[in-house]
Order: C-alpha cells, then structure tokens, then sequence
C-alpha cells in the first residue's frame, strides 16, 4: 500500500487526511510485517500507527496496556468512528469480558486491548491459542514497561517479552512508549529481538511551563499552595510521595475551601473510577495522589501537574508531568524540594526496594518444601505481602520459582534444577538507581533549560531551549511565609484527625478516629514513654487531644458503654485511659471484655493474615447479655492493622452490639502502607530534618523491641550516627554519602557482628563494607551491652 | 535459547493433523540435517517447499494452514513455558536414545516434559500390567521397582491404576527415578504434578507427554501411550496382563517389533492371560525377575485352550487386515468356538479392531498395525 492510498484509507475511516512522517515510517514498516519500537512523546499519535493497520489487517489486533483508563478511552473513540474494538479487564465483569473475547474469536472486533495480567484469564488463555482465533498483530503499549532498567518496570510484562520472542518472523509487533533512555531502549530491543526497527521522535513539550520552588520545610510547600492553587487556572494534580500525604494535603485543601479529593491505590475501586471520572469532568480543583493516578487518565486538559515530592529519577518526573497539556496548550509544572530533608524518601525506595537476601531464602526454602499460594507463602514465611510479591517477581524472572494456574488460583512451585539466586543484578539495579537520582538531584540545581535537561537525559539531544521555564525565564520563585499563614497551617493540623476506616457488611462496626498519626508528632514519644519506659499513665494532654478527635468525629453522638482492648503485655495502661475517657464522656465504663486464650503481641507479625489469625476467637466477653443492643465505644492505644478492632468488632456484633466506635490515640503510619508506593513511608516527610531518625528509631522501637533492647539499639544507632559524621567531614561528603539513615538504622537493628552478618543488611554493598565493615562492627562491639 | 523461541514452530509441526511422526520426521530430518536450517527459516522459506523439500501441494497446503497457526501457539507456548514445562524435540541431545533407538523415524517428533530431564538417559525398566491387578502382581512390581532403584535404573509407567501406579510409587518408596508417561496432554496434568510435586522438584519424577499439551485424557490416548513406554525402557516387565487391553496390545506390538518382554510366570490358579504371552515368545520371570530357562508351566490344559481360541482370534485379526467382515462371514471362515455375538463383543475390545456400517450391519476391519502415536486432539 502506497502512502497516497494509506491516506485515502485514514480520511475515510479516521477522518484525517495525512500522516506524521514518523507515523507513515512505522505503519509502512507494520503493514510489511515488522517489528518496530516507537519513542514518541504524548499527544504525538503513537496509537493511529496500530489503529490503522488494524483496520487493514485480517483478523485481531491485541493491544497489551498497563492503562485501564487510557484502554477505555481508545475503545470508546474506535466505537465512535465505527471500528469494533473492546478491552478486557479487571473493571468488568468475568461474564463481560468472556463475552468480549467470545466476539474476538468470532472474529467480530479488530482491536482487542488488555491488560498484561489478565493474560493469566482462563478464558482468554483457550481462546488465544485456538487455532481459529485470526490474530493479526501484537502491540505493547507502554513498552519501557518491558525494561527492569525502566522506571515503571511490570513484573506481568515479562510474559509479554516471552510472548513476543515466540511470534513468528514477519508478525507485525508494535512497541510504543513516551518515555525511554537510550538504555532503555536498547534494553527493549534485546529483549524484543528480531529485527526490530527503533523510531524515535523528539520529546520536547513545549507547552509545560517548568518550575522548581526550592524550601525549608513542609509548612512552605503547603502555604505556597494554599496561596497559588486557586490561582493556576483549571484542574490538575498534585502528587505526594506517601498515601498519608495524600490525604494530609487534601484535607488542607478542604480546610481552604478547596475542592479537592485524595486517591491512592488503598482506595476501593469503585470510588477510584468515581474520582477519575470526576477529574475528567473538572469536579475537582486538583485531585491529591500518589503515583497510583495518572496511568492512562487521558485527559487533554490538565493544566498543571505538582510535585510536593521529589521522584527518584528524572524519567520518572518526565513520565509524571507529561500528563499535563496534551492538547498542547499552556500548563504548570511545579516540583518542590527541600533540600534538607527530601532524599530521604527517595532514597529509602531505591534502597529499600529489595528486601534482604535471608528473605529471600525463607520464600525458597518455603516453596521447594511445598507448592504454595501466596498466602501459603506469607503464613510459611511470616513475610510481608508487598516483600513476597517484589520477592516472587524476582525469583520469577530469575527462573528459580515457576507461577502455574492451579484451576483458577495461582501456586508457586521450584522449578528443578533452578539456578543460584543472583544478587549482583539487584546490585547493579541499585547502582543504576542511584545514578538516575544524581540526575535528579542534578535538575534541580540545574541552572539551565530545564525541558532541555529532560529531553537530554531521555537522549534526545534538544538543540533549542523551551523559553518557558523559571530558568529560561531567570525566574526564581520563592514561598512567602505570613504569620496569618503559620497560624492557619498550625490551626488545621491541631484539627485534623486520622479516620480509622473500619466499617464493614458484615458487623456493626462504624468508622473510627486516632488522636494522631503515630510518627508526625510527639503523640508516638509520649506513647513509647508510658509502655516502654515506665513513664506511667498516658499523660493528660493526650487524653484532651484524643477527646478532641472523639468531638470532631463523632459529635454528639450517644454511645451507651465504654469498652477497652485488654492488653497482651502493656498493664493498665489502656484500661486507666478508657475509664478517663468514659468520665469525660459520662459514659459507663464496662471492664468485662477479656481475652479467651494467651495472644502473641501483635507486632510479631508481619502480615494482616497471621495478624487476623493470632485474634481470631480470642475475645470473651462476661455478661455477654449486656452488651445486646448497646452502642459500644471501642478504646484501644494504637490502631495498626486494624485487626484487633475488627475481630472485636466481629465479635461485640454478633452478642447484638448495635454499634461499634473505636477510639484509638495514635494510627501508625504502617497502617496507611500497604502499598509498594509506601512501603519506606515510615521516613515521613512531616517530620523535621533532625527528627527522622529519632521518630524511625522510636516507631521501631516501640512496635518491634523490648525496652532493653530498644536501648541498646539506639546506643548503637547514635554511636554509628556520630561515627558517619566525622567520616563525612574527613572524605568532605553529606553524611548519607557514607550511607542513609536506613542503612543505619538496619545495622543498629541488626547488630551484626561478623563481616558476612554485615553482607545481610539492606543497603550496605560488598564495596561499603570494604571500606567501613571494620568500623562498623567495632562500633556494635564496643556500645552493645 | 534457540529452542524456546521455536516452541510454536516444534508445536505447530508435531501435530500435522493426518502426518503421523513417521511423515513429520522426515521432514525434520531435511530441514535440520539436510539442510541445516532451523524450523523458523523453514516456515520463512516457504517459495522452496515445494523444489528444496520435494513436498507436494497437498503437503504445502498442510504446512500452510499450519503457518497461520503459529501466532496461536506462540501464545500456547508462552502458557505451557511460563508454567515451567519443556519441550524436547526429537533433534535434541536432551531426547531419549532409548526411545530413538527403539521407535527410529516412528519415535514422536516432541516431548513435552516437567522435571528432571536427564532421568531419560539412563538405564530405565518399564513395569506393565492391569489396572485390575492381582495383589501378587502389585507385590511383584513393588519387589522389581525396589530391585530397578537399587541398581539405579528408572522405572517407567504409565500413570494408569494398578500395576502402572504401583511402578511409580514404589520407585518413589525406595527412593528410585521414574518416568511417567501421560496418556494425555502435559497442561492437563495439574492434580498429577501437584501430588508428585516433591519428586519432580527433587529431580526423581520426570512427566513425559507426545500429546498436545491441551489434549484430555481418552482411551485412544491410553493405548497410542503404552508403545512409548515400552520404547523408553531397555527392559520391560509384565506384571499381569488380561487377553485384550492395553498391555496385551502393548507386548504383543513390542514381541512383533523384536523387544524381549519378561513376563511374571503365574502361580497356579491365576486367571490372566500372562502364560499365553510367554508361549508367544515374551521370557518368564519369577518373582525375583530372574529369567526362567523352561516354560515348563505353560502346559496346562486350560490355558492350552484358551491358546487355541487366542489363535483362532489372530486367525481372524490376519484376515481383517485384508478386509472387511461381518461377525457371521467371519465365523463361515474360521472356526470358532463362539457366536457372532460374542465375537463381536471380542473384536470390539480390541484396540486395532475398527468397525464400519455397511449395509445395515456392522462390519469389521484392522485399523493399522501399530497403535497410532500421534493425535492432534486439541
């Protein structure tokens, strides 16, 4: 087919009367039958250079997407403009998409899109291959998500390589992507093979208007965006690194009459699909989020995207802010940064995103002992989910574990004769990590073209400048902090008060409150203080701060009886609280709930489920009668998993309990991370500079140790605190140049003691521990009681 | 690897519909002998099927229909690699000599494995016999697997109840290797691989199937099965076999093909058909496996008849292989002490017996002379 007569073809069923010379390049290349990896920035077309060959070829083409959303929007405009085309996915229903790829088979759709996970779909696995199913071409969209070197690497996209490499010579394969360094490009291509062709594009987005606002604390990045959001004009997002942040932020919002809303991937899924529809019809100011939205929210006009974090890479950064503008109009970039305190977070993720080899080992050793789910895995291994999964994707991937379809349910099994863990791929992950953080580091001191800077590093090589950035144009903005504005930030967050979100069909248990979070304020140390340090009763201002919350979130609400959590180790602590609680509350005070059996203290575990299993049944209640018909407000300490309150509140509602309200003092910031997005979260940015490792100390301490322990471990900590600051003044580097905080806090954790104990602790090399291990276990030797 | 990349391409040749292994691995002979191409330049080169391959349009259409297949499989592939099956084309240093040695162009062109794949290079007994077996059979299996796995020799079965089943477990009791061949394809496999997880992942257990992975067990796959397991084991032991079935056909079609066959010598008063295969020329063996010089105990005057009737049956079998008879026409030519009836009821329990309607009756042929090895059931 000529181009001429390609044209003729584009007018008539897409309703535009040329190609892109790059999209000709790559539909001339598809419609002969090749392979071809196409990097072309958003809003440049990618999709027409498969969406037209569909319409040409024979048969299905199948259209792998990460982007449920971006999925539902090509399917809608392909229906408009009459092309048969449908997805499959999680959002739909089995019966649905069972009949999407019934049609697919009946040769009833050109263009199939689905999610790389769903290729596991029983269906779908027995029509795909059915010798009747015409397919035409494959296409990978997001293909950078093929690449471990990419910055959004999907472990289901691995069975995408696979499939790719087993495609005949001469099948038409489309990979696309927006966002892909020339490492990552050549990855996909040695990954993909066979002949394949790379058209690359330039990525310069003219129309982003970059900013970096450099400051001293969190309270600056809040006041300039109470003072500036409602000023940029139309709806965008603001993203943060934590979940917690997420609502923090939008709470604010809220406080400053702003309309906005918070998502993050612990948000149910309906509720997720009500915000994004929101956001697409400009319901909301700006939506607060995590990194969870934005994958495939094809909005044209999103007017300005803003980071109150720092990401980890500066194609991350490429990737986040290329949602805003794509109909090319005029939008806002902001990215803040504290130089004092924001690499933690960043860092923490890059050094904590492996968990530590003898993890490993457990998740091995479990499954060659026998073939296991994942839950059997994380009851073997006593793991936590998010671990197992980044340790299952890496065993995977490694060749050492096998996923097979048990009927409907996956099971791990060892595959015989499996190779060697090998961890020098993990470490030159790392390495490879870190560098891409120099770079961002590098973008925000940069003093130059900051589109330019990108598109560079991307390896694009812009010859011009943007003119539009606060470099270009010799614009530095800075935060104007007021009094009024100070007061206003301290006024909110003496109002805000975390949501235990507990409610259920199945009992009767309503949402509750925490007085705090546990870690963003002295509410953490005054707790630690009374269980662990023989501090006495929880003092009284936590008892007005906690009676505060009960205010705000409850109201006037009448609750007939106070119950309290009975304690596995803590004393009386928690039953003196809830009695002052009830005088407060003139409520009575009930002391009859008891445990039935011995418990383990929650801490020990690792996961939800051996938590929920250590609970379940554990409760007894005398004179269970007299709590039929009562409405029962629930006082407990610390609200971490939330499965106490939930066993109780399974519990309290079958003895006929009309209502259940728990009241905690402190919600960790564990409970908020279940999530890979938040797994290092516990660093949190609320905190000031010179807390962090304090609060890390005393959360871990609280939550993991014993007091003596807890002790030793902080004499540890502050001995090889004391020792990296005078080695980072002797080599003249930042002090987490030598290692971070983490690291730190792993080693006092620890306490190694030989050179292949050390070879153990996240975040230390074998080249750190040639060059400081001596030091280090002198420093345990000498401070360990 | 070279060889998972061309899974679809093994995949899509293996199961030629109508080829037989036979046709299939002539072709693979020129492709990678002859001509040293791999299978993914052969289905490139498709303008020098017909002048390079001397293949007929019959053939060409064939491998061209199979072609615009191979999209489809390289998606079966993805599923059947990703759950930690293989493949081992007949080409492979990896596929067994034994089988190769005994089946020659016959041998299936793939296997499809789990486990540890050099199990199949060593010296290896099979162990055949009823699924109904007698206890003294199941004693005699246990006592030659526990005899195969001290002298480290894998035993080989079938998977089916019975003798088949008591082969696999009691190899795996004393600690020995061992084949099962599946009567059905690999990826149905599940329960099998669940419940022997431990000896496969521990490299004792190797599951071999010759059929489409997707392929669900029938009994056509039951008997195509059995000469795979005669053909991978150096030896093969009988432990019981009926007048028909299975292991009947199975040492019948390996005592026309040459193999030696040990058949346990029954006690007195066993009502199988063991004797009656010795007497066609399989070797007694006693409980021990050690070889009996005499067949003195083939004598008796039951079994003698019984002979005789099994004579009279292949008498009959000779003759379907040159046509095609009613029960009635075949009682007019050979003598039997049976009626139409219950010939019929005979010639149907035989597995290379096939039966066609033609003028309003049934009538009676031979299929082929070996069981077929290869169905492209799907």
């Amino acid at each position: 087919m000529t181009r001429q007569q390609a044209e003729q073809k584009l007018k008539s069923i897409f309703g535009f009367s040329q190609f892109h010379d790059n999209q000709w390049t790559v539909i001339d290349k598809i419609l002969q039958g090749q392979r071809v990896l196409l990097i072309e920035k958003t809003g440049f077309g990618k999709s027409l250079c498969y969406q037209f060959p569909a319409t040409q070829f024979e048969g299905v083409t199948i259209i792998f997407s990460p982007l449920i959303a971006l999925m539902r929007d090509q399917v809608q405009k392909m229906q408009e403009l009459g092309i048969a085309a449908n997805f499959i996915s999680s959002q739909h229903s089995e019966e649905e998409n069972n009949q999407t790829i019934e049609d697919a088979l009946n040769g009833k759709l050109k263009l199939l899109y689905i999610h790389p996970a769903r290729m596991e779909n029983v269906k779908w696995l027995e029509t795909v291959r059915d010798t009747n199913f015409k397919i035409a071409m494959v296409v990978v969209d997001e293909a950078h998500c093929i690449s471990t070197w990419g910055h959004d690497f999907i472990p289901s996209y691995r069975k995408i390589i696979n499939l790719v490499n087993l495609l005949p010579l001469n099948f038409p394969v489309l990979a696309t992507t927006a966002t892909a360094t020339k490492r990552v490009e050549d990855d996909i291509k040695a990954q993909i093979g066979k002949n394949i062709t790379a058209v690359r594009g330039n990525l310069l987005r003219a129309n982003l208007n970059l900013f970096v606002i450099n400051v001293q604390s969190e309270d600056e990045k809040m006041i300039w965006l109470a003072q500036n959001l409602e000023k940029i004009q139309g709806t965008g997002v603001v993203y943060t690194g934590t979940r917690v942040n997420t609502e923090i932020y939008a709470k604010w919002f809220e406080y400053l009459k702003i309309n906005a809303v918070h998502y993050n991937s612990g948000i149910d899924t309906e509720t997720k699909k009500e915000i994004e529809q929101g956001l697409m019809h400009n319901e909301y100011k700006c939506v607060v989020s995590t990194n969870a939205l934005g994958m495939g929210i094809d909005k044209p006009d999103i007017r300005f995207v803003i980071h109150t974090q720092i990401p980890v890479s500066p194609i991350h950064y490429y990737q986040e802010i290329g949602r805003a503008g794509r109909d090319s109009k005029p939008s806002y970039i902001v990215l803040f940064y504290n130089p004092n305190y924001d690499q933690t977070l960043p860092l923490s993720f890059i050094e904590g995103g492996r968990p530590e080899i003898k993890k490993y080992q457990r998740v091995i050793d479990a499954i060659k002992s026998e073939r296991l789910g994942l839950h059997g895995v994380i009851k073997a291994s006593n793991l936590k989910q998010t671990e197992i999964k980044v340790i299952l994707a890496d065993l995977i991937a490694q060749g050492i574990v096998i996923e097979v379809l048990d009927g409907r349910s996956k099971k791990y099994e060892y595959r015989f004769n499996a190779p060697d863990l090998d961890t020098q791929s993990f470490e030159d992950l790392r390495k490879a990590k870190l560098k891409d953080f120099d770079e961002i580091l590098n973008y925000l001191a940069s003093q130059t073209c900051r589109m330019k800077f990108l598109c560079d590093f991307l390896g694009d090589n812009l010859p011009n400048t943007c003119g539009v950035c606060d470099n270009c144009r010799k614009r530095n903005v800075q935060v104007a902090v007021t009094q009024g504005w100070t007061d206003k930030l301290a006024d909110f967050r003496e109002t805000y008060f975390p949501i235990l979100e507990v409610e259920n069909k199945t009992t009767n248990l309503i949402n509750g409150v925490a007085a705090s979070y546990y870690g963003i304020s002295n509410v953490g140390q005054a707790l630690h203080r009374s269980k662990y340090e023989n501090g006495g009763d929880f003092p009284d201002w936590l008892l007005r701060l906690t009676l505060k919350a009960f205010y705000r979130h409850f109201g006037k609400e009448k609750f007939d009886v106070v119950l309290y959590v009975p304690p596995t180790e803590s004393g009386n602590l928690v039953k003196n609280f809830a009695e002052k609680i009830a005088k407060s509350l003139s409520v009575n005070i009930s002391h009859a709930l008891k445990k039935n059996r011995v418990t383990q203290p929650q801490r020990i575990f690792q996961t939800k489920l051996l938590k929920t299993d250590n609970l379940k049944d554990a409760f007894i209640i005398e004179k269970p009668n007299e709590i039929a018909g009562k409405s029962v407000l629930l006082i407990d300490d610390i609200y971490d998993s939330g499965a106490t309150i939930k066993e109780l509140g399974k519990y309290l509602s079958k003895l006929g309990a009309v209502k259940v309200a728990p009241l905690v003092i402190a919600k960790t910031i564990n409970a908020d991370l279940r999530s890979d997005e938040d797994k290092q979260a516990i660093n949190k940015k609320q905190v000031q500079p010179n807390e962090v490792s304090v609060v890390i100390t005393k959360i871990e301490a609280a939550t993991k140790q014993q007091p003596a322990e807890a002790d030793e471990q902080i004499k540890v900590q502050n001995a090889l605190k004391e020792w990296r600051r005078l080695k980072a003044e002797e080599l003249n580097l930042p002090a987490y140049a030598i290692f971070h905080n983490r690291t730190l806090l792993n080693i006092a954790q620890k306490m190694p003691q030989t050179v292949y104990d050390l070879l153990d602790i996240k975040g230390l090399g074998k080249v750190l521990i040639k060059k400081y291990g001596e030091d280090i276990l002198e420093i345990i030797k000498q401070n360990k009681q | 690897m070279k060889q998972h990349t061309e899974t679809p391409y093994w995949i899509t040749l293996a199961h030629l519909p109508k080829w037989g292994a036979e046709k299939i691995n002539r072709l693979v002979v020129k492709i990678v002998h002859d001509n040293q191409m791999s299978l993914e330049a052969f289905f490139q080169a498709e303008n020098e099927w017909k002048d390079k391959f001397a293949l007929s349009d019959a053939d060409i259409l064939d491998l061209q229909n199979a072609k615009s297949e191979l999209p489809n499989n390289a998606f079966l592939a993805e599923d059947l690699l990703s759950q930690g099956f293989e493949i081992v084309p007949i080409n492979s240093p990896e596929y067994s000599k034994t089988l190769k040695a005994n089946l020659k162009l016959k041998a299936p062109t793939l296997l499809y494995v789990k486990g540890n794949k050099q199990i199949m290079q060593e010296n290896s007994i099979a162990i055949v016999g009823s699924r109904d077996a007698d206890k003294i059979s199941l004693q005699f299996t246990d006592n030659i697997a526990k005899k195969a796995s001290q002298e480290y020799k894998v035993v080989v079965s079938g998977f089916a109840k019975g003798v088949d089943k008591q082969a696999l477990d009691s190899a795996i009791k004393y600690k020995g290797q061992s084949i099962i061949v599946l009567p059905q394809g690999i990826m149905t496999f599940g329960s099998g691989i669940k419940k022997y997880y431990k000896e496969i992942t521990n490299g004792d257990v190797l599951v071999v199937s010759t059929f489409h992975p997707k392929a669900v067990w029938n009994a056509g796959l039951a008997m195509a099965r059995n000469p795979i397991i005669y053909a991978l084991a150096s030896e093969i032991f009988v432990a019981q076999s009926a007048e028909s079935g299975g292991t009947w056909a199975g040492v019948i079609d390996g005592l026309k093909k040459g193999r030696t066959i040990l058949v346990r010598k029954p006690n007195e008063g066993e009502k199988n058909a063991n004797l009656i295969l010795i007497e066609k020329g399989a070797k007694a063996i006693d409980f021990e496996g050690n070889i009996i010089k005499n067949t003195e105990a083939v004598e008796s005057t039951q079994k003698l008849s019984e002979t005789s009737k099994e004579n009279g049956i292949e008498e009959v079998i000779s003759l379907l292989e040159k046509q095609t008879l009613t029960p009635k026409q075949i009682l007019e030519k050979v003598q039997l002490d049976m009626s139409g009836k219950e010939l019929a009821k005979k010639l149907k329990s035989l597995p290379n017996i096939q039966s066609i309607k033609k003028s309003n009756r049934i009538h009676y042929f031979v299929k082929q002379k070996s069981p077929t090895l290869f169905t492209s059931q799907k």
